[in-house]
């Protein structure tokens, strides 16, 4: 348990000085910068430079902006029952501008965050959680009169990095399933003239923000992403190779309800719908609530919330395969499948019969199979033969 | 599928003489890859349905156990190996004779067309001795294998955009990793790639079914021409593509 901050993080300050000032031991914060490399993937010989870098930093202007989302990021980033040096950092480079938690209110509190952008021009971390509504010039989503799509504009022209955090940052999560009436879109899609690191996840796991921040702060730059903006060395790994429950997915041994023995076993979850094998994330080794638990670790199949569309997509989430058509298709497909496969049999079946009944009427009436008339005329099919109605009838 | 209705020597009355010629369709290249590509299929439907759905369970300590690992194992050597038939495929697509090559996909001329419609019908039992023969593939079957070409090409794309997931940056991400986005995601791949499966059941039955009468309706002598090579036609008879 650290202090709690008698004054803010001043400016003069740098970091390492106001941690000493809240207690945090020396030995205490090269751990966490050793933590920090191991969640980046760099080598272990780089914490001294990030713990030199970080405890060098002078304290950061930092905006966060939530819009179309539902408070739970916000949750899963801050609150955690024992916090942790994660945690005061976050705490502390959340300062200039966050609605939920700031004291201030109103006007007093636009005001603070117009300040912070004109005095940080070009300097400051954007943070975003929620999505921008666009439909109907964006009245959806309104804070202080003006639209989340103003606000994001704004915002976003003077930030130095852009972080998009959560599934609705992300994409637009829940508001931009089938049929999105808001018009709900990601921050990456409004904001296209920088990078916008997506931390996806709904909620995405509090580490991963950390590690990001810090990898901004100790580099300068942001981190490496994949082909959705993701950082990759959270989101480099599908949940399905890093699984637990992977050896019973690869022994053939598989959970088919949520009460039966398999369950009780901790078997695969694949057959209830795990989209695992799908979803990249490092659920499985950053772990929730500092390293308790995750969902497959407590029995749920995975839903996929870190890819993108994924209420369209993934669901329903006790399903293998998605609901594509959106009249449950996903139940039906084998079902159609088996059904015209008999149905293809059937039908090879009653052509061979009528096959049969076409040769027997034709030899009835004394009617050769006419198809060529005679031998060695060399004509080919289209002179017609003696007896065509009958045949044909 | 099976086409050119052709009369069964023994309609002209027993004992009248019949001319029959050998033809030579198939080279052994071809052919190998046939028979290779339907013992890889079947395997592919099979195991691909133990996949989407492992209906048989094994119990104890999962280190004693790799069912789902060697279907997997199966299923992708299987599908590896059907590439390698398509890639031989398609090289002879361009060194065949007129049979093989990639202008017998499609029905090409106008009059290919016209004939789709005729080979139709006789199919229907209606003016059978209207449609024409064809040595090679009618242009119903043209349309058919070529349709089956590219159920088999969706396959591979969907099946190696999902085969990458598990090696990001590896070759089969980086190559096929356009696959999932294109489609609307990774979920949508997986289902398209499952549903296809059932062409290929739907499809055998109905191979099988018109190769078969057509040898033994029209003596066309079809199967053995998959595995020989050659068949043997009447040589009064003409035919469009001879
Ligand atoms: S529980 Fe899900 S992620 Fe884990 S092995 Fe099974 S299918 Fe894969």
């Amino acid at each position: 348990m650290y202090f709690p901050s008698t004054h803010a993080w001043s400016r003069q300050e740098t970091l390492g000085e106001h941690m000493e000032r809240r207690g945090v031991s020396r030995r205490d914060f090269l751990q966490f910068c050793g933590e920090i490399c191991v969640m980046l993937g760099i080598s272990q010989a780089l914490t001294p430079r990030v713990a030199e870098a970080l405890q060098n930093v002078r304290r950061p202007s930092v905006i966060w902006l939530q819009l179309q989302e539902c408070t739970g990021c916000v949750e899963s980033v801050l609150r955690t029952a024992d916090p942790t040096i994660g945690d005061l950092v976050l705490d502390l480079v959340s300062l200039d501008y966050q609605h939920t938690l700031m004291a201030a209110a109103g006007d007093a509190a636009e005001a603070a965050l117009h300040a912070s952008m004109e005095e940080n021009h070009g300097g400051y971390i954007l943070l975003v959680t929620g999505s921008v509504p666009l439909e109907e010039n964006g009245i959806y989503l309104t804070i202080g009169g003006r639209t989340g799509l103003e606000i994001i504009r704004e915002a976003a022209e003077g930030a130095a990095a852009v972080i998009a955090i959560g599934a609705c940052a992300h994409f637009g999560s829940v508001q931009s399933a089938r049929p999105n009436p808001t018009g709900a879109v990601g921050i990456s899609e409004i904001v296209t003239d920088k990078p916008v690191v997506n931390i996806a996840g709904c909620p995405p796991i509090g580490d991963v923000v950390t590690a990001t921040v810090v990898h901004y702060l100790t580099f300068g730059r942001l981190p490496e992403l994949d082909g959705d903006g993701r950082p990759l060395f959270a989101y480099g790994a599908r949940i399905h190779d890093q699984c637990p429950r992977r050896a019973h997915f690869d022994a053939g041994q598989y959970v088919e309800e949520f009460d039966d023995e398999g369950a009780r076993k901790a078997w695969c979850l694949y057959q209830v719908g795990c989209k695992g094998p799908a979803t990249f994330s490092p659920c499985p080794i950053f772990q929730w609530n500092d390293h308790t638990d995750w969902p497959i670790g407590a029995g749920h199949p995975c839903i996929g919330c870190t890819e993108r569309h994924f209420w369209d997509t993934m669901t329903p989430f006790y399903k293998r395969l998605p609901d594509v058509a959106g009249f449950g298709v996903e139940r039906n497909a084998d079902l159609f499948g088996a059904a015209a496969a008999i149905g293809a049999v059937a039908g090879v079946a009653a052509h061979a019969a009528a096959t049969g009944v076409h040769r027997a009427r034709q030899k009835k009436a004394g009617i050769p199979l006419p198809v060529v008339p005679d031998v060695g005329g060399g004509a080919p099919a289209p002179s017609k033969p003696s007896g065509e109605e009958e045949s044909n009838g | 599928m099976e086409a050119g209705t052709l009369a069964p020597s023994e309609s002209l009355g027993r004992g009248v003489p019949v001319e029959y010629k050998r033809v030579y369709l198939w080279h052994w290249p071809i052919r190998a890859m046939h028979w290779i590509a339907a013992l890889c299929i079947v395997s592919l439907v099979v195991t691909g349905f133990y996949i989407g759905k492992p209906y048989f369970m094994t119990g104890g300590e999962p280190s004693d156990h790799f069912l789902m690992g060697r279907v997997r194992f199966v299923h992708f050597v299987s599908a590896g190996l059907l590439v390698a038939t398509a890639i031989v495929r398609s090289y002879w697509l361009f060194v065949g004779n007129k049979y093989e090559r990639w202008r017998a996909l499609f029905p090409y001329h106008r009059e290919d067309w016209s004939n789709l419609w005729l080979v139709l019908k006789k199919y229907f039992f209606v003016q059978p001795w209207k449609a024409p023969h064809y040595m090679g593939h009618n242009p119903l079957q043209q349309l058919a294998y070529t349709s089956i070409y590219g159920i088999a090409l969706l396959q591979v794309l969907t099946g190696f955009h999902m085969y990458g997931l598990a090696e990001p940056g590896g070759f089969f991400a980086v190559a096929f990793g356009w696959v999932g986005p294109l489609l609307g995601g990774t979920q949508i791949a997986r289902f398209l790639h499952h549903v296809l499966t059932w062409v290929w059941v739907i499809f055998l039955p109905i191979h099988f079914y018109l190769t078969i009468r057509a040898d033994v309706l029209h003596h066309e002598s079809r199967v053995t021409s998959i595995v020989s090579g050659g068949r043997y036609v009447r040589a009064d008879i003409e035919f469009v593509d001879d």
